[in-house]
């Protein structure tokens, strides 16, 4: 098992396969090593789209790090529900389309299909950035009907959802939501222990 | 228990709709399409045409508000649309030059002035060799809500000029509602909407009435895109 945690989240993600869905458990120092792990040594070095929501850090911001991080984000997709919010100037580029905020559940579903649609037969993986960010916006029971119907949609289509959580700062209902309508709760930083 | 005959579809294409629809549209259905500014109507029934022209059914638009150029430079450019398109499987002409340039053909809404339309529209159509067809908007036609003979005159005679060439019909407009005059006479209904929620603004289509073919009534979020309308299901939060 290799020793950087972005390699070891890529043979992860890897080993558990399309069609299941994660609810990827990890700590707020590690979250640029993870996006990196998923976007780059994943997605990136596989040759698969991904299209990445983020509620909780501009795609602005996610670019940048990325670039600095030399990433490979060719084929990357961003659903921004947070630049709007956040009421700064917004820049448009190409490989992002904007959600006035993260309670637009259903507009985050059209735009899931929209890059779905548009990448045709290309495997996706589909980042939700993060169960805790959306949680701030949203109602539990409205939460768990989106996460229910866009999980099992992506699933059928053999993309690889992949939600991201950090366990000590969600309220225990979204926690249990998080249990039922993922398949998988992966706990990565465990992984670091001896 | 006796099943009623499935009808012959029109796809439109546009994958949510035919899903919402049970597979199309019924051929020969004349559908309004409403709701008020900025739902997506016009965008709605030029992408059921596209979708037509792509799989060799021709379609005819008639536009009887915006300019051709003002109405193409409106909507989403759609991923599939080609220009070549445009005089060929897919016909665009104005309300004014489908009737020969004559600048104020019906100045009174009578049953002559609805036969000379109903001509026009057939001889636009037989020459295009249509099977889609849509007004944007019928309200510049059938002004008046309240003339519900003079309507129903209208749309029984569209009704039987596509019913003859096989054809189907989306009509445009922003006044018709499900509950008005001309609600009651077309064969089925699209109704977009704007829905408010916590501040935020959400489209919307729901299909409450289309004869011919079993259907969801439930309303539905849309969103215009360049791949197209898509549709997901409007989130209730278990209630």
């Amino acid at each position: 098992m290799p020793e950087d945690l972005h390699s070891r989240i890529a043979l992860k993600l890897e080993a558990v396969g399309p069609s299941v869905s994660i609810g990827l458990e990890i700590k707020i120092e590690s979250y640029f090593d993870v996006v990196r792990g998923i976007i780059d040594d994943f997605a990136s070095k596989r040759r698969m789209n991904c299209i990445y929501i983020t509620s909780s850090v501009p795609s602005a911001t996610l670019n940048s790090a990325l670039e600095a991080l030399e990433a490979n984000t060719e084929g990357l997709r961003f659903i921004d529900c947070v630049s709007h919010t956040m009421m700064g100037a917004i820049h448009r580029v190409d490989n992002t389309v904007f959600v006035e905020n993260p309670s637009m559940l259903e507009n985050i579903i059209l735009k899931v299909e929209y890059f779905l649609r548009l990448a045709g037969d290309k495997k996706t993986v589909v980042v939700f950035d993060s169960a805790n960010s959306f949680a701030i916006h949203n109602d539990p029971k409205m939460l768990s009907e989106f996460f229910t119907i866009i999980l099992n949609s992506l699933k059928a289509r053999e993309a690889y959802p992949v939600v991201l959580m950090i366990p000590d700062q969600l309220r225990v209902e979204v926690k249990e939501m998080l249990g039922m309508v993922c398949d998988v709760i992966m706990p990565i930083d465990e992984e670091r222990q001896p | 228990m006796a099943m009623a005959r499935e009808r012959e579809k029109c796809v439109t294409g546009i994958e949510g709709l035919d899903n919402i629809l049970g597979g199309g549209i019924p051929t020969n259905n004349i559908v309004l399409v409403a709701g008020s500014d900025g739902t997506g109507k016009t965008t709605l029934a030029f992408e059921f045409l596209v979708r037509g022209a792509v799989s060799g059914e021709n379609g005819v638009l008639i536009t009887t508000v915006e300019s051709k150029s003002k109405l193409l430079a409106n909507i989403p450019s759609l991923v599939f649309y080609d220009e070549k398109m445009l005089g060929k499987q897919l016909s665009i002409v104005t309300l004014k030059e489908m009737i020969d340039g004559t600048d104020k053909p019906f100045g009174k809404a009578d049953e002559p002035a609805m036969d000379k339309i109903i001509a026009s529209i057939e001889k636009l159509a037989t020459g295009a060799k249509a099977k889609r067809l849509v007004i944007d908007s019928i309200d510049t036609i059938l002004p008046d809500e309240k003339e519900d003979r003079l309507n129903t005159y209208f749309l029984t005679a569209l009704s039987e000029m596509l019913h003859k060439h096989g054809s189907t019909a989306i009509l445009v407009s922003k006044a018709a509602t499900a509950e008005s005059g001309i609600g009651s006479v077309v064969d089925g209904i699209i109704q977009m909407s704007n829905l408010e929620r916590k501040g935020d603004l959400l489209r919307t289509m729901q299909v409450p009435k289309m004869k011919g073919t079993a259907h969801s009534r439930a309303k539905y979020v849309i969103d215009l895109t360049s791949a197209g309308v898509l549709v997901t299901t409007l989130l209730k939060g278990g209630i």
